[in-house]
């Protein structure tokens, strides 16, 4: 198990925002998809994942659709909106400025 | 914006929230389901597998908890910290918060007070059924004074002929003597036609009225009313069938009318039919002016302007058929509601409105201007927040949180100050202002009052919420230079002192013109010497005999004159007076009989009565004994009817009679000529009035004056009442009074306008003081370093102090003259108000603006004086 580091708001949307760029998912799958691309550091309870999945769907960035699943119950799939595209460009390029500060101080 | 579009979200989800329950249900629980379904398959038992993925998911309950809370609760929640805050700032504030606090909930508090009088008194309808549709008929042109009554003949011909009137009805007030076991009281009595309850929508709670019937064969019903029942019968449930004895004859009581059931000024206790007159025969077949009060319902599609057209057609026709005496003065048709409360009292309150809501404003100008100078100083707290992340929303939020917890709290302390207000109104208010007994805190009042103050607080915050928004926050960290928030806010805030200037002057000007006219009035020569006169009603049992009553009035006056500590006494049918009555009078000329129309009083006076008051005698003689019941009938005239009846001669020794040439009443013979007597108040001037001897016109009611010799009239009653008990036990003597009380409580109502506008003035100078006070105070503490400059290139401490006063007495000015127009042109839509005094008086208003520039040259002074000892070398060091 991954060292629990801890998330800042604003990260976890982003890597949300990340994790359906390819295709839409539910809720498990987000989770599913945000451990592999992090290679595992982060492993978002469902506890913040799904507030945060709502919020961002209220926010205009996720629209949601029903569809079936493996079980019998239906399934609720997120995918990305244009705007939604828009906001993670955004605020990629608002991380790796910080992140480029950030490590520029460190170094010094 | 975000905020408006998670509002949406929040208002969809509560809405839909049965579906969206589902859903969250669906997702959750799926998600549970797909979990457990997966390590099934990777070979875990059921068990096994669900225990984990409880494990993993974290209870589907506690997500599905986390999710709602993600929508409503975190918003709650915020809200619920920006109160907080706000509460923390304000305590730490305390100066602020209670100046605040103190100003808006008297503000808040009297325009609350004003909006439930206002409620009760004009905008709450009249509690009859249909009262749109009711109205008054008077004789006399439309915008005479004085709206004359009419006989009954007249009314009954309007009715017949009229198609706009659903019906007419009419009814008289008079008094009666009611003897009980207790002795003998009078009481006031309403005589109505039969359809009077009906037309006016009201029934008796308990019985029944009288019918047509009834009414013409003049049997003796009555009705009493709820107030009647419940004092002098108990609220018994037998009251109905017993009688009472009115005027030494028994009436039966055959109904009880609802509680509340009156017209304003009337409180009658028992309602009979019209025909109890004894005279009804001759009365009902009277034309022209009249004792009764004509109320008609109009068909329901009819307005007013139709049928006054239709009765201006009516009463002209009439008038072409009957003499000239029978005739009326052509007709006015008045609505209901606007008899009760007549155009005059209407300005009065809306006037008064206008001055509370300028207080209120005033208040707000203050509230906002000392928060925009606040804001100013929390520009880099502003900063500091955007920088951690918090959205533009919030902290307008935050900002508006803090105002409306400010209006919220002062709301709260207004209304309980509007609750004591009202009380105080309902007791020392003016007496004769209709309705306003029915004035409570009611819904419609508190939705208003939660209005205004909703609008007040929004605006109060949005002064400085607006300033933050439109600066960029993150540069905005400019130290002391743009603290005031730049130029912007400081023309606010000089053009917020200017207003409130104004208003205060407009408010000064109001009262100072009351004032004076209050002082003029009470200049006033009432034509007689009101000290030491004790007044009081009286009036002998039953209807006696003329003889009788002469008689029992002679030995009244003799026992009271015989009394130690009397001067005189007189006796007259009532000495304050609401007006006159039309009367033809006819004189005798040179050249015959010359007859006319006249508003005139007439009074039956004892002998002794002029001199117990002090009138003056201008010609002729006062009555003596001689003026007996057989001796030629004599009268009195006052100087008013003598210029009108007589215009430049003498009237002693001439005649006159009350009615056409020919007709019944006799001759009468003037013997002298009095000051005019103004009693239908100081302000009023007086009417025509003629007086005749007491014997030789005994009526059943009179006012007893006694003029006492010492200072204290009142401790000379008992005695009096004694003294008229030794003539007859049962004589009812009631409504104890000293004149000077009564003389008084006439001018109670401009008493008190006159109070509280002066209360209204003198708080809105208070607070522009403090709002021009705040404002050059914080200039200068803003200004020190320019200040500094001044100095350190040769300007003297004398130049500084000029500069910083010149600039309070300028804002002050600008107010000033804005306000005076203001002032002219209020004082000409409330001259009915003054008396001896134009709106435009030059006294008042030089007066009041003189006042107006020593507050403002004081409010200056103090900051100034500040600004004066700034030392230039700290000034300029300090950044």
């Amino acid at each position: 198990m991954a060292a629990k580091t801890t998330l800042l708001q604003g990260t976890l949307d982003l890597l949300i925002l990340k994790a359906l760029i390819a295709s839409e998912l539910h809720g498990l799958g987000v989770s599913r998809r945000v451990h592999q691309i992090t290679n595992g550091t982060f492993d978002v309870r469902p506890g913040s994942l799904f507030p945060a999945l709502h919020r961002l769907e209220e926010a205009g960035w996720l629209t949601s659709s029903w569809g079936p699943s493996e079980t019998n119950r239906r399934a609720k799939y997120y995918r990305l909106t244009k705007a939604g595209r828009k906001q993670l460009a955004d605020e990629t390029t608002q991380w790796n400025r910080i992140a480029l500060a950030i490590a520029q101080a460190l170094k010094a | 914006m975000p905020v408006i579009s998670r509002l949406a979200a929040l208002l969809k989800y509560l809405r839909h929230r049965g579906q969206a329950e589902r859903d969250l249900e669906d997702e959750i629980r799926g998600t549970f389901e797909r979990l457990v379904a997966e390590k099934v398959q990777a070979g875990l038992t059921s068990d096994e597998a669900r225990r984990i993925a409880a494990i993993e998911l974290g209870g589907v309950e506690q997500v599905k908890e986390q999710v709602r809370y993600a929508k409503t609760g975190a918003l709650v929640d915020s809200v619920f910290q920006d109160l907080r805050y706000a509460g923390r700032s304000l305590r730490k504030n305390p100066g602020y918060a209670a100046v605040a606090i103190l100003t808006l909930a008297l503000a808040i508090g009297a325009n609350t007070a004003m909006f439930i009088v206002v409620n009760a008194v004009i905008l709450r309808p009249l509690p009859y059924r249909s009262p749109e549709q009711l109205v008054m008929v008077w004789t006399g042109m439309p915008g005479q004074t004085v709206p004359g009554r009419s006989a009954f003949g007249t009314v009954e011909e309007w009715r017949r002929r009229s198609k706009t009137f659903a019906d007419i009805a009419v009814l008289d007030p008079i008094s009666v003597t009611l003897t009980d076991n207790e002795g003998a009281e009078r009481i006031g009595v309403a005589r109505i036609s039969p359809n009077f309850l009906p037309l006016i929508g009201a029934q008796p709670v308990r019985g029944r009225s009288f019918s047509n019937r009834e009414a013409e064969e003049r049997r003796r019903l009555i009705l009493i009313s709820d107030r009647f029942w419940q004092t002098r019968l108990g609220g018994s449930d037998d009251a109905i069938g017993t009688s009472i004895e009115l005027d030494g004859l028994p009436s039966e009581i055959i109904g009880i009318l609802p509680a509340n059931f009156d017209l304003p000024g009337l409180n009658a206790d028992v309602w009979e039919p019209s025909t109890m007159f004894p005279d009804w025969e001759a009365r009902r077949g009277l034309r022209g002016p009249g004792s009764w009060f004509v109320f008609g319902r109009l068909r329901p599609t009819v307005t007013v302007d139709q049928a006054q057209t239709e009765m201006d057609a009516i009463a002209r026709a009439l008038d072409e058929e009957l003499p000239a005496s029978e005739r009326n003065l052509g007709v006015t048709v008045i609505p209901l509601s606007v008899y009760v409360v007549g155009p005059r009292s209407r300005l009065a309150l809306w006037m008064l409105t206008g001055a509370v809501l300028s207080v209120l404003l005033i208040a707000a100008a203050n509230i906002a201007s000392l928060t925009l100078a606040r804001s100013a100083g929390r520009t880099r707290e502003m900063a500091v927040r955007a920088a951690l992340g918090a959205a533009s929303g919030r902290i307008v939020r935050q900002l508006l949180a803090e105002s409306v917890t400010l209006v919220a709290i002062s709301g709260l302390v207004g209304t309980l100050l509007a609750a004591a207000g009202i009380r105080l109104i309902r007791a020392v208010g003016p007496l004769d202002l209709a309705r306003l007994n029915e004035a409570s805190l009611d819904l419609r009042v508190l939705a208003a009052t939660v209005t205004v103050g909703l609008l007040i607080g929004i605006l109060i915050g949005l002064a400085p919420a607006s300033t933050v928004l439109r600066k960029n926050l993150f540069s905005g960290e400019e130290s002391g230079r743009t603290v005031s928030g730049g130029l912007a806010i400081r023309r606010i805030r000089r053009a917020l002192v200017v207003a409130q200037f104004a208003l205060a002057i407009m408010l000064l000007a109001g009262a100072g013109l009351l004032v004076r006219s209050w002082l003029s009035i009470e200049r006033v020569d009432p034509g007689f010497r009101p000290e030491r006169i004790l007044s009081m009603q009286l009036s002998t049992t039953a209807v006696e005999a003329s003889a009788q009553r002469a008689n029992f009035y002679d030995r009244v006056l003799e026992q009271i004159d015989s009394l130690p500590g009397v001067e005189s006494a007189g006796l007259i049918g009532d000495l304050l007076i609401s007006g006159g009555s039309e009367q033809v009078v006819t004189t005798e000329g040179g050249a015959g009989t010359t007859s006319q129309r006249l508003l005139l009083r007439r009074d039956e006076v004892s002998e002794r009565l002029f001199a117990t008051l002090g009138t003056p005698l201008l010609g002729g003689r006062f009555f003596s004994i001689e003026d007996g019941p057989d001796a030629p009938r004599v009268a009195i005239v006052n100087q008013t009817m003598a210029r009108q009846v007589w215009p430049g001669s003498d009237p002693v020794g001439r005649r006159f009679k009350l009615g056409p040439t020919d007709s019944a009443p006799s001759w009468f013979t003037v013997v002298g000529v009095v000051g005019d007597m103004r009693r239908q108040g100081l302000d009023t001037e007086p009417v025509p009035q003629m007086f005749e001897p007491l014997a030789q016109n005994p009526s059943g009611l009179e006012t007893l004056l006694v003029r006492t010799s010492s200072d204290e009239p009142s401790k000379m009653v008992t005695m009096i009442r004694t003294a008229v008990g030794r003539v007859d036990k049962r004589a009812p003597l009631y409504g104890v009074t000293t004149l000077k009380n009564r003389l008084s409580a006439d001018l109670w109502q401009r008493r008190f306008q006159t109070s509280l506008l002066i209360g209204f003035a003198g708080v809105a100078l208070l607070m522009a003081a403090i709002g021009l006070y705040g404002l050059i105070h914080y200039a200068v503490a803003t200004r020190t370093k320019e200040i500094g400059i001044r100095m350190a290139v040769g300007a003297q401490a004398g130049d500084i102090f000029r500069m910083i006063v010149r600039e309070a007495l300028q804002l002050s000015a600008t107010g000033l003259m804005l306000g005076l127009v203001g002032a002219l042109l209020m004082g000409r839509a409330g001259s009915s108000f003054l008396f001896g005094v134009t709106a435009a008086d030059p006294l008042t208003l030089t007066t009041v603006s003189l006042l107006l520039s020593a507050v403002a040259l004081a409010a200056g002074y103090f900051p100034a004086r500040r600004a004066m000892k700034v030392d230039p070398t700290v000034a300029l060091r300090c950044e």
